[in-house]
């Protein structure tokens, strides 16, 4: 299990963030006022861990303490180096620092990314190690429950369009509706973990970028890769792909899939009728009521206008519909889980992150029109096959196609958060660590503990 | 922080000394030491093991290897 855990992040979450590094731009992510704020709080000439650090953002918000960054992954530490931040490359689960040497730390979007359970306490507890007592840590952790939607499990593959970035793009004239969609996404923040593919696809600003701070759509806009010039079609293509393209898949739980294997080896396959009457992902659209219980809410309290990991959604011309569902008509899924998608004329959300996936049938119903136009670009078979890894599971879209999606190289691994369950996986677990708070801020779990002693 | 063995033996002391808080001199050499030095390529070496991590543009590699 070990092994394949491990495996299935090297694939899914280190290979994709050090394939996807150069196209980081800082200017794109914001540093979350909170974790800004805990980092201002803490005394000067302390000692301050960001564990999983990436281009570094928060290395530089409180210059009256020591800032160490950390991640696994190379090339985006570089980013960080030469901004003159200290930072080195290791593995959260095995950090390379004496216990109790750092006065804070923080986990901005990391824990998430590890497969297991135990995976993830262990990353915890190497935290609580290396802090001394009396000192505190901050985790943020992509929720379930995002503003008004939420994801349908708690595995899930978020694909990174990499063609999008791709330097292979041909040069190209500007589309007419660039313009307003770029106006919209810019008054939004984008969550640091989420690449926006449609800035990519509606950059055609022919300057290639030399100014990392050029103010023309830099807000959203990645780095000089992305003010490309794309082709006339491969943009329509492309911006039809992202505001309808439901951008995440289900996996199954490699702890569950542990589970299963011990006490259901010989499964028959009944598991194709399962998986068909397994919920289908029915997400509601915002206008529609979503049932999260009480948990609803907590997320009503959120204001409207709070950033989110989700980039609202903007309504989609029907006409732009077309090509993206012949192209994906092309896209062939082989084996394992994959998700049944419908596409909407209207409304669809375009983003590559936790999207709400308003492509799946709402309950409501309200646009028939446009699903009679949608096809299932995706099938869903069954899971019948005896290997249980969430790797095996896990979509693969094809090679075998003619688009130049390249989705599977690209899909990023989250085990997203129900709320409590963080709380409880420290407390249950990490006996170390007291949690001082615990809250709920732009679509993550957010906690505050300290180390006990 | 990982510990750091630089080429200049005599300028540190293995271990500091008690009043070291008090001790300007050193604590300047320590200051520069740690703050003002920058390693781009080299090698950290861990005392214990002997294991070295390169340090390459700036960026130790601390990972471990698969069967470490």
């Amino acid at each position: 299990m070990e092994h394949e855990a491990a495996q299935l992040e090297k694939q899914h979450v280190h290979s994709v963030y050090e394939n996807t590094a150069a196209y980081f731009n800082d200017l794109q992510s914001k540093a979350w006022p909170r974790v800004r704020n805990f980092l201002l709080e803490q005394k000067p000439g302390s000692l301050v861990a960001d564990i999983g650090c990436g281009t570094g953002k928060y290395l530089s918000v409180n210059s009256q303490v020591y800032n160490l960054g950390c991640d696994y992954c190379g090339p985006l530490v570089e980013i960080a180096r030469k901004r003159g931040d200290e930072v080195l490359v290791c593995d959260n689960l095995n950090l390379p620092f004496r216990d109790q040497c750092f006065n804070a730390v923080i986990s901005i979007g990391v824990i998430h990314h590890f497969s297991t359970k135990q995976r993830r306490i262990k990353a915890i507890k190497e935290m609580a190690r290396v802090l001394i007592p009396g000192g505190q840590m901050m985790i943020y952790v992509w929720a379930m429950e995002q503003k008004n939607r939420r994801f349908e499990k708690q595995d899930v593959f978020v694909p990174w369009n990499k063609a999008l970035c791709s330097r292979h793009f041909s040069e190209s004239s500007q589309s007419g509706d660039k313009g307003e969609f770029v106006h919209a996404v810019k008054s939004r923040d984008v969550h640091p973990a989420q690449l926006v593919i449609s800035d990519c696809s509606y950059q055609t600003s022919l300057q290639p970028e030399t100014d990392p701070k050029h103010s023309h759509n830099t807000d959203h806009c990645l780095s000089r890769a992305c003010c490309m010039k794309i082709s006339e079609e491969e943009n329509r293509f492309y911006s039809a792909l992202g505001r309808s393209f439901r951008s995440w898949f289900f996996s199954r739980s490699l702890d569950e899939s542990a589970l299963r294997k011990q006490t259901d080896k010989t499964k028959p396959p009944k598991n194709a009728g399962e998986w068909a009457n397994s919920t289908l992902p029915i997400q509601h659209s915002r206008r529609c009521s979503l049932d999260l219980g009480h948990h609803g809410a907590l997320l009503k309290e959120q204001s409207l206008d709070d950033d989110d990991v989700f980039v609202e959604s903007l309504p989609l011309k029907k006409t732009q519909w077309s090509p993206a569902i012949d192209a994906l008509k092309d896209l062939s899924l082989n084996g394992g889980h994959q998700s049944v998608a419908r596409g909407r004329s209207e409304e669809a959300s375009f983003m590559n992150g936790p999207a709400e996936d308003r492509d799946y049938s709402c309950g409501c119903n309200k646009d028939g029109a446009g699903k009679s136009n949608a096809s299932k670009f995706f099938k869903r078979t069954s899971t019948a096959d005896s290997t249980d890894s969430a790797l095996d599971s896990a979509v693969s879209v094809g090679d075998q196609t003619d688009a130049t999606l390249d989705a599977q190289a690209f899909m990023r691994y989250y085990h997203v958060f129900r709320e409590g369950e963080l709380c409880s996986l420290v407390e249950e677990n990490v006996p170390e660590l007291q949690i001082l708070s615990s809250c709920y801020d732009h679509g993550n779990w957010c906690i505050v503990a300290e180390k006990r002693g | 922080p990982p510990k750091k063995k630089l080429g200049h033996p005599s300028e540190l002391p293995p271990e500091p000394a008690p009043d070291y808080e008090g001790d300007e001199s050193f604590l300047r050499r320590v200051h520069h030491v740690l703050l003002e030095v920058e390693v781009l390529e080299g090698v950290l070496q861990c005392p214990d093991s002997g294991r070295r991590f390169p340090i390459s543009r700036g960026i130790p590699n601390m990972l471990l290897s698969e069967e470490e």
